[in-house]
């Protein structure tokens, strides 16, 4: 078992994510698992961006600060990430680029190397990308055949011959000894996919059959609506970017009163915007999912950065008290099916679904086999039986689940009157002392019922030891941690929550009852799931290991932060 | 039964005298002699007096939020676009708290009949200014005058995209009723500014108040001219043009989406499976 990491690194406008994106998909099609994380700032130009791209002969989960290679974009770059290059890496730059920096690892590639017509900025992600698959020990013709795939239909052919013509001159100029053939093989066993965390929710929402999707642009949650709205027209979803947050979970709202799977999304601020528009939801018992990804706060936060520190607020969001639902995807896998899950919760129990992922969940890219369509159902909840005549519903029937079946109307003969007042069982406003009581207590009931169909956590590795508490992006540097910190003797768990709210009590005490001791890792200040779990559950957690810098956990992190709290070997 | 029965719900619990009593005579009259029915309909209500109008009128109901009826309807109509949908409320609701929902509809040209109650004050909250009140007007609040100068919903309609903008009076309910039915039948975002005295709270813009000022728009005009149409919004206190001051054609919201011809969504929604997705998956290899 054994990978290789490669950090790509430069300024905005350089390069990096088209470089990363070519060298992610060659490694994919090679037959490698890959595993990338981005690292980027709210600016279109200038400024330091990086890509971590991890490729190996296993299912990787996680990025790891430690790095084999380096392509350094300009100077800085070589700066900031020398520092984590192996002593027998490689790091590779443009000889102008160089600067003053000397360090026998660096590599620098004179400009003139290659055809005339390939010189300046515009062709250093492609030579540094010749340089690397030539120390990587494969052939120019990987990266010729990977950047014709890539890029052969949106360059201009003299410009793609001026790309190839540098890949092989370049490929030539590599020193023998640079050239270190892969200690390890591809795994061809099965053809996988590269997908993003958003990606994994995106094509989830359409498995479980959304139809209409409201948003307004905000980092990290922009590339969801971006995909749905490229994927609207083959599979039927309607985007629309509303002028506002509050018109965007407004509008799914309506959609979804309309009878369509709905969906809107954004990150914390725009969540605060949407507050009053869950709480409509949850007074309408209208079906709708609400996707939040995080990024850190409070207000404007850090654009481009990653926390989770909303999950209080979702559990919380909006006035009064009524039903929901937190899902939290652990990884890409969990992403697919969790969003299509979110739909049906939503409509088999009319109630506010939130799916929750963040900044380094969202942008993560990740090889992952083809998710299973098999285990996706389509279940839309009870609807009334079609009346002979006209009629006005009974949408707010108290029933024995606090679920009232329902009809979509203008498509049946029910008149269907949804209320945001407190409402009688047609959907009358009233303040009526019996009926408010009646009317809430048929609402909050279905708590019950959800966390009574709600898994508690899944543990990994020893539950009677340290357990280690977590959710969304932080569970797979912590499940990588937990390997390397078990092979060293240490007694350790992780308890994964992906179904955060309602808490399933009994389940998740017998979870984690066995531990001597439990941990929260999160990346957030106070240890919310912890807070949640004392609070729902009773449960005293014993320490809290939080992030707050707004960069994802990397394994190291979690190494370093984990160990010193377990003492010698058990 | 008569028609007009089928779309009465609960009895409306106004002021004696509320201009809102004489909406919704029309508004009934109006769905039934186009020959609509109470299940083919769809009301969206927000906040306020003018709202509760949606309690009285039987049809399929969505009550909503202050000021966020409108992208309540854009969803419905992303979902159904075959569905005709009335948004009533009134000038609180639509110009303060969901002045920017009310601009973007216009401009996407939603297509929605907007009947806006307007009586320039707050009547659920008892007496507050509302965004129409007019500078000088004093409540508990303003108790020096408003100051601000108030917003012209007819103009505000016009410069932001409807493709049919009308004013009317309450007290003229022929005309109301009139309106309401060519609202309905226009294909794209319909306003109608509808004058509605408060009998509670605005002891100025009183019924007579009104009736002595709303004059209907001559023959002479031609509504296709938005910039004749912008003159008549902006008329003097003293003399108000009611009735039809714009109409066009324009591609409604939904004309441009590949995904919203054909069959609706929520159509399509009922056959979804989660094969669908299937095809996606080529572009991630």
């Amino acid at each position: 078992m054994a990978d290789l990491n490669i950090i790509i690194a430069g300024a905005a406008g350089q390069g990096v994510q088209s470089a990363g994106e070519i060298l992610g998909k060659t490694l994919l099609r090679l037959g490698f698992y890959v595993y990338a994380t981005q690292d980027y700032q709210s600016r279109v130009r200038g400024g330091h961006n990086f890509m971590r791209i991890r490729f190996g002969d296993r299912p990787l989960i996680a990025q790891v600060r430690h790095s084999n290679y380096l392509l350094a974009l300009n100077e800085e770059s070589l700066r900031l990430h020398l520092p984590d290059l192996d002593p027998q890496g490689l790091a590779l730059c443009m000889t102008d680029d160089q600067g003053a920096v000397d360090d026998p690892r660096i590599r620098a590639l004179a400009d003139e190397v290659g055809p005339r017509s390939a010189r300046g900025e515009k062709f250093v992600g492609v030579k540094l990308l010749s340089l690397l698959f030539t120390a990587l020990g494969f052939g120019p013709a990987t990266l010729s055949g990977a950047v014709q795939a890539e890029m052969g239909k949106r360059l201009k052919p003299e410009l793609l011959q001026a790309n190839l013509e540098a890949i092989a001159a370049v490929a030539a100029v590599v020193a023998k000894g640079d050239v270190h053939p892969l200690p390890f093989g591809p795994d061809p066993s099965e053809p996988r996919m590269l997908v993003s965390g958003n990606d994994a929710i995106s094509l989830g929402m359409v498995a479980g059959g959304v139809g209409v999707y409201a948003s307004y642009p905000m980092t990290p949650a922009s590339s969801i609506m971006e995909s749905l709205a490229a994927f609207g027209p083959r599979v039927g979803v309607a985007v629309e970017q509303t002028e506002d947050e509050i018109a965007a979970l407004n509008l799914a709202i309506g959609a979804a009163y309309a009878g369509a799977r709905a969906a809107a999304g954004s990150s914390g601020a725009g969540m605060c915007l949407m507050s009053e528009a869950m709480g409509l939801a949850g007074i309408t018992e209208t079906p709708v999912v609400i996707i939040d990804g995080q990024r850190p706060g409070p207000a404007v936060g850090m654009a481009t950065r990653t926390e989770q520190s909303d999950l209080l607020f979702l559990v919380h969001a909006s006035q009064g008290e009524f039903p929901r639902a937190i899902l939290a995807p652990a990884d890409h896998a969990d992403g697919f099916y969790l969003a299509a899950e979110a739909f049906n919760l939503a409509e088999r129990w009319h109630i506010p679904v939130f799916l929750m992922d963040d900044q380094a969940y969202a942008d993560a890219l990740r090889s992952v086999p083809e998710f299973d369509v098999s285990r996706v159902k389509i279940d839309r909840g009870p609807l009334a039986p079609e009346p002979e005549t006209p009629q006005v519903l009974r949408r707010y029937e108290v029933t024995e689940s606090g679920v009232s079946p329902r009809a979509y109307p203008a498509l049946s003969k029910w008149i269907v009157c949804c209320d945001s007042h407190e409402h009688d069982e047609y959907g009358r406003l009233t303040d009526n002392l019996q009926n408010r009581d009646r009317q809430n207590h048929k609402r909050m009931k279905k708590l019950d019922g959800i966390a009574a169909e709600f898994p508690g956590p899944e543990i990994v590795g020893d539950p009677d030891g340290t357990l280690l508490l977590c959710w969304g992006s932080t569970v797979g540097p912590v499940l990588e941690a937990l390997e390397q910190l078990r092979g060293r003797g240490h007694r350790l768990g992780v308890a994964i929550f992906r179904h955060l709210f309602p808490v399933n009590a009994p389940k998740v005490q017998a979870a984690l009852s066995p531990a001597k001791r439990l941990i929260t890792i999160e990346m957030n200040y106070r240890g919310q799931l912890g807070q949640l779990l004392r609070m729902e559950a009773g449960i005293a957690t014993h320490g809290h290991i939080g992030k707050t810098d707004g960069r994802g956990f990397t394994v190291e992190d979690v190494v370093a932060r984990v160990e010193p709290l377990l003492g010698g070997a058990s | 039964m008569s028609c007009l029965d089928d779309f009465a719900q609960y009895p409306p619990e106004w002021c004696p005298g509320c201009g809102n009593f004489d909406l919704l005579d029309c508004l009934k009259q109006a769905l039934c002699d186009l020959g609509l029915q109470p299940h083919e309909i769809i009301n969206v209500i927000g906040i306020g007096q003018a709202s509760k109008l949606g309690f009285s009128l039987k049809c399929n109901m969505f009550d909503g939020l202050h000021g966020r009826a409108l992208p309540v309807v854009l969803g419905i109509k992303m979902a159904n676009p075959a569905v005709k949908v009335i948004a009533t409320s009134g000038d609180g609701c639509f110009y303060a708290e969901g002045g920017n929902h009310f601009i973007h509809n216009l401009r996407r040209n939603l297509d929605v009949a907007i009947l806006a109650s307007d009586n320039r004050v707050y009547g659920l909250t008892k007496g507050q200014a509302s965004p129409t009140s007019a500078s000088d007007f004093k409540t508990k609040v303003h108790i020096e005058g408003v100051g601000a100068l108030p917003l012209n919903p007819a103009a505000l309609a016009l410069v932001s995209g409807a493709t049919f903008v009308a004013r009317t009076f309450t007290g003229a309910k022929a005309e109301a009723t009139e309106l309401i039915k060519k609202a309905l039948l226009h294909r794209g975002a319909a306003v109608i500014d509808i004058m509605s005295p408060c009998v509670s709270f605005n002891k100025v813009n009183t019924f007579a108040w009104f009736r002595q000022r709303a004059k209907p728009i001559g023959p002479d005009h031609d509504v296709t001219d938005l910039h004749a149409a912008l003159k008549l919004a902006f008329h003097d206190d003293e003399h108000i043009p009611t009735g039809v001051l714009y109409q066009t054609r324009r591609p409604v919201f939904g004309d441009h989406l590949t995904v919203m011809q054909g069959e609706s969504i929520v159509q399509r929604t009922l056959r979804f499976t989660p094969d669908r997705v299937r095809p996606l998956f080529k572009d991630f290899y």
